[in-house]
């Protein structure tokens, strides 16, 4: 009710006055215009575009918003569905002509009404994104949770990779504050400036579909994982001269134990321990050699306090950065090292060696 | 005592019975407890510190056996150096020339260089090297402990760079004490053929006259009938059958 095909405009555009009858006229009209391009439309949609063809077909909701009806043939021809799907393989509501009436409280609401259409082919996916916090937030009724449509595109929709920084700019459209900080980082400033595309995106971390809430203590604490899959990839870490003994470094420390344990025991946020991202940022990352290391320092004493209460001025010496202790960097951890790598197979030696000789001697006596 | 006990003669105090027993628990604990956090992202220290309750408990059970552990030590190595002052107790774990002696004599006879085989007091060199193991090892390992128990308090006074030394350290030496209990203490005092499966003496205090002899010739045997602190005549040694 209320709402209804809008006409008004449609005459003086040049396509001539639409009406059901002249659907016909303008049949031909598309398809020379589609063979232009050189993407023909399955013959069944040309029918649709009889109508959704126009530019101003709209539809009238409730609120006073406008719905256009419209399909820019030539746009979803080039789209990842354009040579594969009907209309009607995702609007499988519309069996007759005239479509049954439908009203709608808002835009939003006729978004949603087809928030469905997508999981008939694209169920995997469909599922995953149930299990998204973008879900959960859209389940207590947030209508502002993204669906499909709104990352992807509707009759647009395209390789979402095509290019890699099209995934990071989608995000941004709601999330434009992280955005702004990731661009400003080192993984940021080479995927947009350099097409760098060994950069990870939102997508890399966060995953696409069932997106995690990064603010729980499990997301946090399996964090370094989500670094790690790239900075522990010799050939990859080879090419940009990084060091790829960082996750092995930080697992061999107290906190890096205290997460790869706490995993499945820890939920308080107040049981939080460091990790990658608590010294080197989140989305603001940095290279370390950016800032002279005093910086770096500084930086440190500031994440120790969040947790420990005072005296940590001193505590940035106790940690040997992610490198091997080498004698000239760190030649006490260096002495020590060597010491046990002596004494301990000396140690251990000798005492196979005189429980074998005592064993052998007593029972060849015997 | 009994009758039967005639065959015994007393070989440990109640306090050393008591320091060997809350030494062993502790040795145990900590050790199960240090390992798992050594061998963390392994199946079995996951799972290990998971029945403990979480890394959080097993770190409190670590490190509150490892004061006992301290306490245990100080008040030993008090006791010791206090008595020895006083002169009340002998240097009796204080290594000898004849423990190097015996040290190479044992050799010589595992090598079948010699039929000779050493006579021992009332401590042999074997239980000498554990003895001193054990403390030089506990004292670093105690050190080394509290640096990791306090880091930040103890970072104050000491370099950084010794609290990853200490990590170091204390892994290491932890290592090197397991390997003191288990493959010289386990064997030398429990496995090896000549005491096989378990000497009981250090839990029950008593030993049998038999073995008294067998293996400490060059003690004198205090009589039990004669009472504690009764200074027997030393014996005439003779080379015991095996």
């Amino acid at each position: 009710m209320g709402s209804r095909i809008k006409t008004a405009g449609m005459i003086g555009r040049g396509r001539a006055a639409l009406s059901r009858l002249s659907g016909i006229l303008l049949l031909h009209v598309l398809i020379t215009s589609a063979a232009a391009h050189g993407a023909p439309l399955p013959s069944e949609n040309s029918s649709c575009l009889n109508c959704h063809g126009v530019r101003t077909l709209a539809l009238r909701l409730k609120s006073g918003e406008e719905r256009s009806l419209y399909v820019d043939a030539e746009r979803f021809a080039q789209s990842i569905h354009g040579k594969k799907l009907l209309c009607t393989n995702c609007h499988r509501d519309i069996k007759t002509y005239p479509h049954p009436k439908r009203t709608f409280e808002n835009l939003r609401v006729f978004t949603l009404a087809y928030y469905e259409n997508c999981k008939g082919c694209h169920f995997d996916n469909y599922t995953r994104s149930l299990d998204s916090v973008h879900y959960t937030v859209f389940s207590k009724g947030d209508a502002r949770a993204p669906l499909c449509v709104d990352c992807h595109g509707a009759h647009d929709v395209a390789g979402p990779r095509d290019p890699k920084s099209r995934i990071s700019k989608t995000c941004a459209r709601c999330h434009e504050e992280v955005y702004t900080r990731y661009a400003g980082s080192v993984h940021g400033k080479a995927l947009l400036h350099e097409g760098n595309v060994d950069v990870p995106v939102c997508t890399d971390c966060h995953r696409s579909h069932n997106i995690e809430d990064p603010r729980t203590a499990s997301f946090h604490l399996r964090s370094p994982s989500l670094c790690a899959a790239c900075h522990t990839d010799e050939a990859l870490m080879k090419k940009y001269g990084i060091s790829t003994h960082v996750l092995r470094s930080y697992l061999k420390d107290f906190h890096g134990k205290t997460a790869s344990f706490s995993e499945k025991t820890r939920s308080k946020r107040s049981d939080f321990t460091v990790v990658c991202t608590d010294c080197h940022g989140v989305h603001d990352i940095v290279p370390v050699v950016d800032p002279p290391l005093t910086a770096i320092k500084t930086n440190l004493v500031r994440t120790c306090r969040k947790c420990h209460d005072s005296g940590v001025e001193s505590v940035p010496a106790a940690w040997l950065s992610h490198y091997d202790p080498t004698p000239e960097k760190a030649p006490l951890i260096y002495a020590v090292e060597a010491f046990y790598g002596i004494f301990i197979p000396i140690l251990v030696t000798g005492f196979v060696a005189q429980i074998l000789l005592h064993v052998w001697r007593i029972i060849v006596n015997r | 005592m009994s009758g039967n006990d005639q065959g015994y003669v007393k070989r440990f105090s109640g306090k050393q019975r008591f320091e060997h027993l809350g030494v062993l628990v502790l040795f145990i604990i900590l050790a199960v407890t240090g390992l798992s956090q050594r061998f963390s992202g392994t199946g079995w220290a996951d799972r290990l510190v998971f029945y403990l309750g979480g890394i959080d408990r097993a770190r409190w059970i670590h490190r509150m056996s490892g004061v006992l552990f301290a306490l245990i030590a100080a008040s030993h190595l008090g006791a010791v150096v206090a008595l020895t002052m006083m002169r009340k107790i002998p240097f009796s774990m204080i290594p000898s020339k004849k423990d190097f002696r015996d040290v190479v004599v044992m050799l010589r006879y595992s090598l079948w260089l010699s039929e000779e085989r050493p006579l021992f007091d009332r401590y042999d060199y074997r239980q000498k090297f554990e003895y001193w193991g054990l403390i030089l090892n506990g004292m670093v390992m105690i050190l080394s402990g509290f640096i990791l128990y306090f880091p930040i308090f103890l970072t104050a006074f000491l370099p950084g760079e010794t609290v990853p030394a200490a990590i170091l350290v204390h892994r290491d030496d932890g290592f090197a004490a397991l390997m003191i209990m288990v493959a010289w203490h386990l064997y030398s005092a429990h496995l090896r053929p000549e005491i096989f499966p378990f000497d009981s003496s250090i839990f029950t205090g008593r030993i049998s006259r038999a073995r008294m002899e067998r293996e400490h010739p060059l003690e004198p045997v205090p009589s039990l009938a004669a009472g504690e602190g009764a200074q027997p005549e030393a014996r005439k040694v003779e080379i015991p059958e095996l």
